[in-house]
């Protein structure tokens, strides 16, 4: 019987690939082509988060919402208001947590 | 390569990606490149149809683009597929706009090849054989089979859709398969005559 199967097949074509080929000086040559690594500027992201934290300081300031809540926290009462604010930054700082640790876990 | 050590392999890659990054640890990415260059210079040396000069040169282009682009690998895929891919747009790149291409284009035209005169080692009809398999099909069988690249590796590497490696994988070894029993059925003939 002379038929040749599928794993025949596999065997005789990882046969025939010689493998890896040696280094022979190679990562040498391509390290000395290296160019230096670009340092990235970090200003436009310090930017980007300051412009950010201003535009929504100045939203929230006009907003009726945050001035109730901001009362009742000064006062010490526990309004609605207060709450959902409180939440609400709760939240975000939450969801910011999980990115960051998402992030640093792909890193 | 078991699974373990294939996981260890990656977590090894993955943390001399992240020194190279964190640090710009050039030393870092010389051990990455130190794993990982035997593979990548013999998928092209392959793909270069044995043109070892223009496959160190290639080698050389992705290692660079490597260093450059590192901040955009993700371990989504493993480091060493990921530089496969690399290499393969640096291969295909360079297709069009060098003259080996065309030179090595003429053979692929050939679907059906005669049973040779004389029986031959089935390692060299192999050779031979797999020269008449269409470009596609021995782009994905040197993928998924020399290289040991899963099937949805492969697809990644060569940036098709996942069945269409199936598919080349199947009809190049069904190819091979019908040219090598008829080589090798001539071939047992032969010995009993």
């Amino acid at each position: 019987m002379n038929s040749i199967h599928d794993d025949d097949i596999d065997v005789l074509l990882r046969q025939s690939f010689d493998g890896p080929t040696p280094d022979a000086g190679f990562c040498d040559r391509v390290m000395q082509q290296l160019p230096a690594r670009r340092r990235r500027s970090a200003w436009p992201l310090a930017a980007g988060v300051l412009v950010g934290a201003v535009l929504c300081s100045l939203s929230l300031f006009t907003s009726p919402l945050w001035r109730a809540a901001w009362h009742g926290w000064l006062v010490g009462e526990w309004s609605t208001s207060t709450i959902i604010t409180l939440s609400m930054m709760g939240g975000m700082s939450l969801l910011a947590l999980g990115w960051t640790l998402a992030e640093a876990d792909d890193h | 390569m078991c699974v373990a050590d294939s996981a260890a392999e990656a977590r090894i890659d993955r943390t001399l990606v992240a020194r190279a990054l964190l640090g710009h640890d050039r030393r870092a990415f010389e051990q990455l490149m130190r794993r990982h260059q035997g593979m990548v210079r013999a998928q092209l040396c392959r793909l270069l149809h044995g043109d070892a000069a223009a496959a160190d040169d290639l080698a050389q282009e992705t290692f660079l683009l490597a260093w450059r682009k590192l901040d955009q690998f993700r371990s989504e895929a493993r480091f060493s597929t990921w530089l496969h891919r690399i290499a393969y747009a640096c291969f295909l790149q360079a297709c069009r706009t060098k003259s080996w291409a065309a030179r090595h284009a003429q053979d692929d035209g050939m679907e059906l090849l005669p049973a040779p005169a004389q029986a031959m080692d089935l390692r060299l009809d192999l050779a031979r054989a797999m020269r008449h398999l269409s470009t596609a099909e021995q782009t994905v069988l040197l993928h998924c089979v020399q290289l040991g690249l899963s099937h949805e590796e492969a697809a990644y590497v060569l940036a098709m859709p996942l069945g269409t490696v199936k598919t080349h994988a199947t009809r190049g070894k069904a190819k091979l398969k019908t040219w090598l029993s008829a080589w090798h059925e001539a071939a047992g003939e032969e010995r009993v005559l």
